[in-house]
């Protein structure tokens, strides 16, 4: 965290802003900030808990940015950069007005394992983490929790615990802990017998409320107000309250990353009623792995498997 | 199980038919449609300047004027500008084909307090379908008003609406001056754009209520030409738009801070214009 | 506390199923693979009922479903009129009776925003309102309160009875079910049994010390002009939403936003008119035909909804339209936290005076 400070401090004159996290309405719940001064950076906080990937900001705010010449700092876990990679490659990002913080992540927490890992459910008063450990304090004392107890499951899959693409990396390198992709929890819905698996569905669908967080939430979304979720003309889904059509967007929305998706498992993180969305995408993903040994965000000067699309090409 | 059936639901449509379309312009239809029960058609009330929805079932509801006045009852006029979903579907109709009218809706022009006054009507394009109803009321109660005056202006000569009725709005003792953009061959009337035309003709505010409606660009500088000219704010009145549902209040989305265009509006003077949050 | 009933623990399913026999029961219900996820869902036996939890998702949609029919128009062929067919329009409805047993006395406060709104007028929604006239709500008096919620600070609070036609009250083996109105001393008549002195007591003693608590900081209920004044302070609006992602999460767990759409799902001239929930935050909300938005980016549509529940709904309506449950702040993505929001509002000066 100090060396976060530092670094920022020492070069602050340079950066337009420092896209980071700060404390929220409680130490659990770290969240995006905006940082347009010197004295901001004090807000700067970096931990586990810190679980916004914060380039999907990226696209608006160098839309939004005014030419002053300088740099947007903005700080990116692992899983975050290979999103930044995807959208160097599609064209939505300019790297060079870009000052990338890389930060080596330990893991991020899954709210609900934590809730039911602590004994006490008082409101936090304090974070802190060291070797593994979150040290989470209340009126009831302090707990301390083992992170690898109360991961997020994107987390449990991740290869990328060490930024790509970054200007600087803070932080010693941590081990990843897997070297080979997992596709286990796919595996898992794959075994199921197509009745299972489409009651699995339903079961789980039923639930979506259809706020879109998923979809707002993922850096790769870039349609952002012209998602045909919503369009009436063309019409694809209904308003009506359905699995169907909530599949149906689900669909579209895999379908869109397929071959983007970086795994960054935000869509799944936010989702209110708790539906594995990420599966979906990591099946594509899974695909794109096998069908083109394309892993998406981690090479900026790739070009993504489907949008190679030449009209000149013969055959298509 | 109780079964309510209401037929006190402010969502169900009457049930109209369309007797005649007129092609104003070449993305303007005027629709004339008569309520298919004779008692409801009746019945039927309203003030001008209030609004209704019109619904093509299986694509939706819009809302639009009822451009023809209270004292004209054999039919109701809307007219559409093709724009949208429902517009688009709207001019897809044919005379003879069953609509959904929910009317009427919302405020209207304060007529009462119109009497013994001088008036100025501001219209652009569409914005003329607004001010018509208010003007053949006040035609078909001309000794009830002073001088009536009526800048209208288009782009071009095709897109002015109701041409065909202008003799009648003359004959009834209306001082109608046209205006279109620009120069066009046969165009005999004025050339500029309405505000310009608005400071040349300067109608005197003393006694006068000028009422507008057009394009937001309009009526933007029709407000400051006014106020050039010297009319206080609660001697204009405009009629807002918004994108609407429901059209009771109740949807939430045509709302300018806490006033409800659906509700509160059309209708509203330029001292309450100045009093919403900044949200146009 | 004049009358009282207890409720076992162990006789809470077959109460339910009691109820449910005239009714539709709601209650706070887990998942089956997922014990954290608790929602309302219509009792049948069985389920696991969860009166230890907050629903994730408000009860709206108990009274206000995220989609209902309108109604459904049919084409019918008749060579009698000119277009050779007629619409035939049918807004017939059912409406049961529904009990929502055991939320939290914000879920049952949140209808209060609906009620004016859909039972007034000027037009009174009758889909809304036939429902709302045969509801119940049994709220249970909470004693949960996590850093999100702040019922308190929007003049309520964690045993507040306003909203609820009875209340629960956990004591010792089970609950003392306390009726508020009418409705809900007929509703609790035939499941409970007359509560002993001491029960009633010591349900007394709970609903004393939990109505003493206070759940968030502050005061939210007055800052309307405040509101108006910050309106067009376009660094203030950034600063707060800069990091919003625009979803309709929030509005979508709300159990007082009641925004909706209406469209027509047909298959040519056959097919329903249905109601749908929108949200402000949505760009194509307020997106007219022509293009223009009114409400084009995040900052104008977050400042309506904050406008719309602190100030233009009480300019209204008197009163503010928040409960206060905190679920858009504890679901939001990224924490956008609307309390932080609303105490801002006042100019920094007038916010230390």
């Amino acid at each position: 965290m100090d060396t976060l400070h530092a670094h920022l401090e020492a070069l602050f004159d340079d950066l337009e802003l420092v896209i980071g996290w700060e404390t929220g309405y409680e130490p659990l719940r770290p969240t995006p900030a905006f940082l347009r001064s010197r004295e901001d950076l004090s807000r700067l906080v970096w931990n586990p808990l810190c679980a916004p990937n914060l380039s999907v900001y990226l696209p608006g705010i160098l839309k939004d940015a005014k030419e002053t010449g300088k740099k947007i700092g903005v700080c990116l876990k692992g899983c975050d950069s290979r999103s930044l990679g995807a959208l160097v490659q599609e064209g939505f990002v300019e790297r060079e007005r870009l000052y990338v913080v890389g930060l080596p992540c330990p893991g991020t927490v899954d709210p609900e394992a934590l809730a039911e890992a602590r004994k006490s459910s008082a409101p936090v008063t304090h974070v802190s983490f060291r070797d593994g450990l979150l040290a989470i304090t209340s009126r009831d004392g302090t707990e301390e929790i083992e992170l690898e107890r109360v991961l997020a499951r994107r987390c449990r899959r991740c290869r990328h615990p060490n930024p790509l693409h970054a200007d600087v990396i803070l932080g010693d390198p941590v081990p990843p802990r897997r070297t080979e992709p997992s596709f286990s929890d796919v595996d898992a819905v794959e075994a199921m017998s197509l009745e299972e698996r489409r009651a699995y569905w339903e079961e789980e669908l039923s639930r979506c409320l259809r706020c879109y967080a998923c979809r707002n939430a993922c850096p790769l979304c870039v349609c952002r107000d012209r998602c045909l979720a919503e369009s009436r003309t063309p019409k694809w889904t209904t308003q009506r309250d359905g699995v169907r059509d909530k599949f149906l967007f689900h669909m579209i929305h895999a379908l869109h990353l397929a071959g983007r998706c970086t795994e960054c498992g935000e869509c799944e993180r936010v989702c209110p009623v708790g539906i594995p969305v990420a599966l979906f995408k990591e099946k594509m993903a899974r695909i794109a792995l096998e069908l083109w040994d394309y892993q998406a965000g981690t090479d900026p000067a790739a070009t993504p498997p489907l949008q190679t699309f030449d009209p000149s090409e013969t055959g298509i | 199980m109780p079964k309510v059936v209401t037929n006190d639901n402010p969502y169900l449509p009457h049930m109209g038919t369309i007797r005649e379309i007129i092609q104003e312009t070449p993305n303007i239809k005027t629709f004339r449609i008569v309520l298919d029960d004779p008692e409801e058609m009746a019945a039927f009330r309203f003030e001008p300047g209030q609004v209704g929805q019109l619904s093509v079932f299986g694509v939706g509801e819009s809302t639009f004027v009822i451009n023809s006045p209270p004292t004209r009852r054999e039919y109701l006029q809307f007219s559409v500008m093709k724009t949208g979903e429902v517009t688009r579907a709207l001019h897809r109709l044919s005379e003879g084909d069953p609509i959904g009218v929910r009317a009427p809706l919302g405020n209207s022009f304060p007529v009462d307090e119109l009497k013994g006054k001088d008036i100025l009507f501001v219209g652009g394009g569409i914005g003329m379908a607004p001010l018509r109803t208010l003007l053949l009321t006040m035609a078909d109660r001309r000794e009830e008003f002073g001088d009536i005056t009526v800048i209208y202006g288009a782009r071009s000569p095709q897109d002015l609406c109701y041409r065909y009725e202008f003799d009648e709005w003359k004959a009834a003792g209306v001082n109608l001056i046209l205006t279109v953009d620009r120069e066009f061959p046969g165009w005999e009337e004025r050339v500029g754009f309405v505000p310009t035309v608005l400071a040349e003709e300067a109608p005197s505010p003393f006694n006068r209520v000028a009422i507008t409606c057009g394009p937001p660009i309009m009526i933007k500088f029709v407000l400051a030409g006014l106020k050039e000219l010297g009319y206080e704010d609660d001697q204009i009145l405009t009629t807002l738009e918004r994108r609407m549902k429901c059209g009771i209040g109740l949807c939430g989305r045509c709302n300018i801070g806490d006033t409800y265009v659906c509700v509160d509006g059309p209708v509203f003077s330029n001292t309450q214009l100045r009093r919403m949050v900044s949200e146009l | 506390m004049e009358q009282a009933f207890f409720l076992a623990d162990a006789e809470l399913q077959e109460a339910l199923a009691g109820l449910s026999a005239q009714a539709d029961v709601w209650v706070p219900a887990s998942d089956a693979r997922k014990p954290g996820l608790v929602r309302f869902r219509r009792f049948q036996p069985g389920l696991t009922v969860r009166l230890d939890a907050r629903s994730l998702v408000s009860a709206k949609e108990v009274l206000f479903p995220r989609s209902e029919t309108l109604l459904r128009f049919t084409k019918e062929k008749d060579l009698s009129v000119p277009a050779g067919h007629r619409i035939h329009l049918d807004d017939a409805r059912t409406v049961r009776p529904v009990v929502v047993f055991g939320c939290r006395p914000c879920d049952a406060r949140g209808f209060l925003t609906f009620d004016p709104v859909f039972t007034k007028g000027p037009y009174r929604d009758p889909y809304y309102s036939e429902r709302r006239e045969k509801t119940t709500f049994v709220s249970l008096v909470c004693r949960d309160a996590d850093a999100a919620c702040f019922c308190s600070a929007v003049g309520s609070g964690p045993a507040d009875p306003e909203g609820s036609d009875a209340q629960l009250i956990p004591v010792d083996g089970g609950y003392v079910l306390r009726p508020v109105t009418e409705r809900g001393a007929a509703l609790l008549e035939p499941i409970g049994r007359t509560a002993a002195p001491e029960q009633i007591r010591e349900a007394q003693d709970v609903l004393d010390q939990v109505g003493r608590e206070t759940v968030g900081e502050g005061s939210l209920t007055t800052l309307a002009e405040a509101f108006r004044a910050r309106f067009q302070d376009p660094a203030f609006w950034h600063a707060h939403i800069d990091k919003c992602l625009s979803c309709g999460l929030c509005t979508f767990v709300c159990p007082t936003c009641y925004c909706f759409t209406i469209t027509d799902e047909a298959r040519g001239l056959n097919g329903e008119r249905i109601r749908s929930w929108d949200a402000c935050m949505f760009p194509h909300f307020t997106l007219e035909a022509s293009g223009h938005n009114p409400r084009p980016s995040k900052v104008e549509r977050y400042r309506n909804r904050v406008g719309h529940k602190f100030s233009y709904f009480p300019a209204r309506y008197g009163q503010v339209a928040c409960c206060g449950c905190g679920r858009c702040v504890r679901h939001c993505p990224v924490s956008v936290d609307i309390r932080a929001v609303v105490r801002d509002l006042p100019a920094q000066e007038e916010a230390h005076a």
